[in-house]
């Protein structure tokens, strides 16, 4: 039985597994009269783990044998996920009062896939890394494929099924070849293998295991050759849900590719004695992030469809943060180390993108457009999902006064730096290909003339929603320095 | 004693067999299928690494079994979602093939 | 005598393997799965881990493999046809998985890993290789792992009643 302290550091968990249950429950007792109650139930649970999360902030200790670690690094992201959760909960209510019956069972999975996200940023083992990514995989196929009678949510879910499964077999191949080198589960135990040995069969293993580890990432982050599933998935899940699939396993992958890279593999990003086992890995993470922000910006700029187009410019942002990876170096004690960068990168894009995705809601539940040539005159049907949707790409683009700008600021710092000139380069030049598509948009809503100049009404948590993000947006753009504080007090994680 | 390389080669065998059937079969089923075997190669893998690798720990003592047993859970769930899909799909098109399944492109 | 034991059932596990992919008759490549699952538990049996192997036959040959019969009884997706409109397909896959098995089977066998001369001696195993020791662990050390994977199986089933049950709530 663990105790107290241990309940109360994991008390975030507990809490939304609590909730889940709890929406279950009065689901299936009350039926039809709590229909309306059950996603405020939801959002209770996301702001009462964003409390719990926030009362245990600081804390820096490793539970359960060494394989749940609950630091600095770990809370950052339990913030990111219960934020994202109310904003996401907010928006599905009105979009799934039309689409599904099985509203309960929505909230439930949706509560437990944000659970999951939370497992995921503290695991600090193989075995939990694996149980909770696919934790998160299980409840954003069930989400992907929630509307059961659309078409394109079924076909969305089965492709990004097969793709997911497949993956993470391959990741999985890699993480027990790692248990096998260095014959433990915990990253610290691996770690400490990696650096006794100067076996070069070993050297060779590790690297060829965490290319696998990485194929399941990229997955996960939506990175090239493993990006396909992503325009699929997004165009056909329900709405909110490929809000949340643009954002959740993303936020996600990147957290534990850290994890490992910076505990069980240090010598990938300090400098080590000669055996330093994988220092391949950096290159090749290079190459990818190059092709694959170049591939998503370039197909991103043909799409007609706003959801595609989004889930294109998500897999380009993936390549931005990758260049914060590629670039992480923590020694010294330099304002760019590569993972601040990546932090700051990741909050400014989990906002604008889920405030992105708002505005798609927003005038698909009012009038299903989803269509970018449709969205012609938007300014004057819907002058502030207009407005707002300027920022938001601003944001995206990295134009400052947004925080999209703090964020690719840090990241390219990071590449100079370390003396990744090209990568940086590479980088401006494809946030410069991204603002002619964001601005494509722009234009059809702004210099269009509309077809029908009806207004679109907004639904009042709709219209909260998108006011919250933009403004989350603007705000640490203009004082930024809480973030810069946040993203300095998680790099407490690597000694 | 049988060397460890076997079990590792029969693993990597196994693995690739069922990568290949994941990446060839065009029937959800059979895509499905793969990935089974390629989550078995792992299970060999671990049982494997479990019997021969000297533990790093008192914690990690039966770390490879435990870790292949909740292979086999999480397998059995993921088998579930795959065919709750597949049979979802059924129901709206009449068709297992990915092929076929193409209202976006693929 | 027990590498005889291991090259029987190796072989057969990936001789029914290779029918797994080859067979274009799904119920076929069913059969062939449900032989390479309980090769793979001799094989556990023979790693001294005869509860993966027991966990091993009722799971995956139990339950895994009669979902997979009861879908294809279900649905008879009938038989894979082989040309297709994805023709590249069938040759890509091959070339993937030929390289990824030379370059896998390549590093493992040249692999020399710390004690990889097993390192359990028989009364060792008796002492910890058993159920008991495995639910131990469960409940102390693997106590996160395990009721994660219980809120886990819980979230798959109501998930997976959702997509598939029959008539839509009204």
């Amino acid at each position: 039985m663990p105790d107290a302290q241990t309940l109360t550091l994991i008390s975030p968990e507990l809490l939304l597994s609590i909730f889940g249950l709890l929406i279950l429950l009065v689901d299936v007792i009350w039926r039809e009269k709590s229909q309306s109650a059950l996603p405020w139930l939801a959002i209770l649970g996301f702001a009462l783990a964003l409390a719990a999360t926030l009362y245990i902030w600081g804390s820096n200790i490793s539970l359960f044998a060494g394989m749940y670690m609950v630091d600095m690094f770990s809370l950052f992201f339990k913030v990111v996920a219960s934020l994202a959760g109310i904003l996401i909960t907010l928006v599905s209510i009105d979009y799934l009062r039309q689409r599904t019956p099985y509203r309960g069972e929505f909230f439930a999975i949706f509560t437990f896939s944000i659970l999951a996200m939370m497992l995921v940023a503290s695991s600090a083992s193989l075995l939990m890394i694996y149980l909770s990514i696919e934790f998160l995989s299980y409840t954003s196929y069930l989400l992907t494929g929630f509307l059961r009678e659309d078409k394109k949510s079924n076909e969305a879910a089965i492709k990004y099924f097969l793709y997911g499964a497949v993956t993470s077999a391959v990741m999985l191949y890699g993480l027990s070849l790692l248990y096998g080198v260095t014959g433990s589960l915990n990253l610290t135990d691996i770690a400490a293998a990696f650096s006794a040995t100067v076996d070069s069969t070993v050297r060779m293993i590790a690297l060829v295991s965490t290319m696998l580890v990485l194929a399941g990432l990229g997955f996960k982050i939506s990175l090239v050759p493993f990006h396909q599933w992503a325009p699929d998935a997004y165009e056909g899940a329900p709405t909110p849900v490929t809000a949340f699939l643009s954002v959740g396993p993303k936020a996600v992958g990147f957290a534990a590719l850290l994890r490992v890279a910076l505990t069980a593999l240090p010598q990938w990003v300090l400098p080590a004695p000669p055996p330093a086992p994988v220092k391949e890995i950096p290159l090749v993470l290079a190459v990818v992030s190059i092709i694959t922000m170049t591939l998503g910006n370039l197909i991103a700029l043909r799409q007609t469809n706003v959801k595609r187009l989004l889930a294109y410019s998500s897999i380009a942002q993936a390549g931005y943060m990758l260049i914060g990876v590629v670039a992480v170096n923590l020694t010294g004690n330099s304002p760019f180390s590569g993972l601040n960068g990546i932090l700051i990168y990741l909050f400014a894009y989990l906002f604008t993108n889920l405030g992105a995705f708002i505005c798609v809601i927003a005038i698909e539940n009012a009038t299903g457009i989803v269509e970018i040539p449709e969205y012609a005159g938007l300014v004057k049907r819907a002058p502030l999902v207009a407005a707002l949707f300027v920022i938001f790409f601003l944001s995206l683009a990295g134009i400052p006064p947004t925080v999209g700008f703090i964020g690719k600021f840090f990241v390219f710092g990071a590449a100079l730096r370390e003396g990744w000139l090209y990568l940086a380069a590479i980088g401006v030049i494809n946030s410069v290909i991204s603002v002619f598509y964001y601005f494509a948009v722009v234009r059809q809503a702004f210099f269009e003339a509309p077809k029908d100049a009806t207004p679109i009404r907004l639904a009042p948590l709709v219209t909260l929603s998108l006011v919250v993000s933009a403004a989350l947006v603007l705000a640490f753009a203009i004082y930024p320095q809480p973030l810069l504080n946040l993203a300095a007090w998680s790099m407490g994680m690597v000694k | 004693m049988i060397p460890l390389n076997f079990y590792l080669i029969l693993a990597a065998a196994l693995f690739c067999i069922g990568l290949f059937g994941a990446l060839a079969r065009r029937n959800a089923i059979g895509i499905l299928i793969g990935i089974e075997l390629m989550l078995n190669a792992v299970n060999i893998n671990l049982v494997a690494f479990w019997r021969y690798i000297k533990p790093a720990g008192a914690t990690m003592d039966l770390a490879g079994q435990i870790f292949a047993l909740f292979v086999i859970t999480l397998a059995a769930a993921e088998a579930a979602i795959g065919l709750a899909l597949v049979i979802a799909i059924y129901r709206s098109r009449d068709t297992v093939n990915v092929e076929d399944v193409n209202l976006m492109k693929w | 005598m027990d590498l005889i034991v291991f090259y029987l059932f190796a072989t057969l596990a990936v001789i029914a393997a290779l029918g797994v992919v080859a067979l274009r008759n799904p119920v076929h490549a069913a059969l062939c799965l449900a032989v390479v699952f309980i090769s793979l538990a001799a094989l556990y049996v023979l790693l001294s881990a005869p509860f993966v192997a027991a966990a091993q036959v009722m799971i995956y040959a139990g339950a895994i493999l009669i979902l997979f019969v009861f879908v294809i009884m279900l649905l008879s997706p009938g038989v894979d046809q082989g040309a297709g409109a994805l023709k590249w397909q069938r040759p890509l896959a091959a070339v993937f998985g030929l390289a990824l098995a030379v370059e896998l089977i390549l590093v493992l066998a040249s692999a020399v890993l710390p004690a990889a001369r097993g390192q359990y001696t028989p009364e060792r195993l008796a002492q910890i290789g058993d159920v008991q020791a495995i639910g131990a662990l469960l409940f102390t050390d693997f106590l996160l792992p395990f009721e994660i994977t219980s809120l886990l199986l819980l979230v798959a089933m109501v998930g997976v009643i959702v997509l598939a049950k029959k008539r839509v709530r009204s």
